[in-house]
């Protein structure tokens, strides 16, 4: 298991217009964060942009050192056996760097996997079996400059996988690809954990990637943790109340005046629009209004014509968290 | 050990399937250092040589052709690898220094071996045509043909450190323009290449110092024209291993200190 435990990052950096004459500052990345990724569990990384997601990934990955803290994989400090680390972890970032263009995909991954010491013979055997998990085997030995962005991506996610590392770090995996390979990526992500294992880390600007795929949430800002848990409970503590939408025959004087008191009853707004005879109604309320509207509904034999719980979701409790906090 | 090989192997391959993929390449890799070497030859040939040759003796019409020739070949070598060093600096804008980085490989296999593959591909030509000359149109003969070979040798082990040492600094240096300006053409001007460093200006001979391929230089003109004493070949190759154990110790440093500093900055991600 990786265990972030109070890791904070501060860039010391230099501004100023004249070379001769730059003031020294110092920027906050990533302040007291405390972060766990278990084997086998995909989890998200989410935030704007300068929130502190690539930092926290690459004092994962033995890239950066913290400037407090400390960061252990499997019990083992990052910092004190950085180079037993390297063999366990492995970093995949979207866009089309990373990778030499000239080389082709195999010769890419013979390079990569030489890096980490692997014997020839493993080494081959691994990059076939990867090649054809990705699904390069007919473009592996055409040069790289020749591959298309899903293809790159796809060749980068075999690197991340030469070492047959523990961890993954996933940092925007999908980034610029279409929708039908990015979706193939996405399960690919899933299989990783689920068959091989491995814990992943993913940061993703494309939220309901992580939705689909991630057991559990970060949310970091400015790099402080905002909230943790899964993007059920995001979206419950985000928004605080629940909408239940239906539509229905219209109701008239005193049945359309014993639901108003039935919805203060629940402590709810409702709204009422009529069209074409029917009327749509939204109940909302910070209650769990269910089982009593729907126990009023039946016994009031209203005509229902459809019914359904808006829920919060991901996406938008993100953007909710970052308009309150703008 | 096997490890340490199969890295620098491995980056070997990839230096030269990354740079050396065209014929074409080889064909400026021969032509330039060709046109810079004739150039230099032309530019003394109209001169009288018979002031300098009182200051160095084996230094006359005669032996000019050889004497710039081992100048030439000399700086080939130390040239290429400041280019290479250069070149991999490049692999910070690419991203993939960052992934070198990632891995747990040993950071000097990764320069050895690329120096060695800016060696082996970019300097063979030239040497082939350096040989050729000699052979073909030199007056001279090797005054002491084995320590000749050994300061051959000595210039290449020389080169290379020197090509660790610039590689290790063009990584950790963002601004590696800065340092290419620096080391490329003082280099040729102070260590010797053309003018040697003994009729220079004290100051000139201070900086000259600094740069390895003075050595280099120096002891291969000494094995080419001269019969060398014993105690003389003993201080003159003392003198550069001393050269190449400092090196190789800066160089030690610079991987080390470097890899920690980018840690810290995280300037390793940026170009």
């Amino acid at each position: 298991m990786i265990k972030i435990n109070n890791v904070s990052k501060i860039y010391e950096m230099k501004e100023g217009n004249n070379p001769f004459k730059r003031k020294k500052i110092e920027k906050l990345a990533v302040s007291q964060l405390n972060m766990q990724i278990e084997k086998g569990k995909i989890v998200g990384l989410l935030g704007v942009n300068g929130a502190g997601k690539t930092t926290t990934i690459k004092m994962i990955s033995t890239l950066l050192e913290p400037t407090s803290g400390n960061i252990t994989i499997d019990g083992e400090d990052v910092v004190k056996n950085r180079m037993e680390i390297k063999k366990r972890v492995n970093m995949i970032t979207g866009g089309e760097r990373m990778i030499y263009w000239r080389l082709t995909g195999r010769e890419n991954l013979m390079y990569f996997g030489k890096l980490y010491g692997i014997e020839k013979s493993v080494l081959e055997s691994r990059i076939n079996k990867l090649v054809s998990l990705v699904g390069l085997e007919k473009s592996i030995d055409i040069p790289v400059e020749r591959y298309s962005k899903g293809m790159k991506q796809r060749l980068q996610i075999a690197r991340g996988m030469i070492n047959d590392p523990d961890y993954l770090m996933l940092d925007e995996p999908t980034l610029g690809l279409d929708a039908p390979i990015a979706k193939e990526i996405r399960t690919y992500i899933r299989s990783l954990a689920e068959k091989e294992g491995k814990g992943v880390l993913l940061t993703s600007h494309y939220i309901p990637e992580v939705e689909e795929l991630c057991d559990y949430i970060y949310v970091v800002h400015e790099g402080q943790l905002l909230f943790e848990g899964t993007s059920k409970t995001l979206s419950s503590q985000v928004f605080d109340t629940k909408k239940y939408v239906f539509e229905t025959s219209a109701l008239k004087d005193e049945k359309l005046k014993a639901f108003y008191d039935f919805a203060q009853s629940l402590q709810a707004n409702i709204q009422i629009d009529e069209e074409d005879g029917l009327q749509r109604i939204v109940l909302e309320s910070r209650l769990d209004c269910h089982e009593a509207l729907m126990n009023y509904i039946h016994k009031n034999r209203f005509l229902i014509h459809n019914f359904r719980v808006d829920e919060a979701d991901l996406e938008s409790s993100i953007i909710e968290l970052s308009r309150r906090l703008a | 050990m096997k490890v340490f090989l199969g890295i620098v192997g491995a980056e070997m391959r990839k230096q030269y399937k990354n740079y050396f993929h065209s014929k074409f390449v080889y064909f400026s890799l021969f032509l330039w250092p060709m046109i810079t070497f004739v150039n230099g030859y032309y530019q003394f040939k109209p001169f009288d040589f018979s002031a300098v040759s009182k200051t160095i003796p084996y230094l006359n019409e005669k032996s000019l052709l050889s004497f710039v020739l081992i100048g030439y070949m000399a700086m080939i070598f130390f040239r290429t690898l400041v280019q290479s060093a250069w070149r991999f600096s490049m692999e910070r804008t690419a991203g993939t220094l960052e992934l070198v980085y990632l891995s747990p490989a040993s950071r000097l296999a990764i320069v050895l071996g690329n120096c060695l593959s800016a060696l082996v591909n970019s300097v063979w030509l030239f040497l082939v045509f350096m040989v050729g000359i000699q052979l073909t149109y030199s007056e001279v003969l090797i005054q002491s043909p084995f320590w000749f070979t050994m300061a051959f040798i000595m210039m290449i082990v020389m080169s290379v450190l020197w090509g660790m040492l610039l590689n290790g600094l063009f990584i950790f240096t963002r601004d590696s323009s800065f340092l290419f300006t620096i080391l490329e053409e003082p280099m040729e001007i102070f260590a010797g290449v053309k003018v040697p460093v003994s009729i220079m200006p004290l100051w000139a001979q201070f900086i000259a110092g600094f740069f390895p391929l003075t050595y280099a230089i120096k002891t291969l003109r000494m094995f080419m024209f001269e019969q060398v004493n014993v105690s003389e070949i003993f201080r003159i190759f003392g003198i550069m291993t001393l050269v190449c154990i400092t090196m190789f110790i800066l160089t030690l440093l610079i991987l080390h200190y470097g890899e920690k500093y980018n840690r810290k900055t995280g300037h390793l991600a940026l170009f």
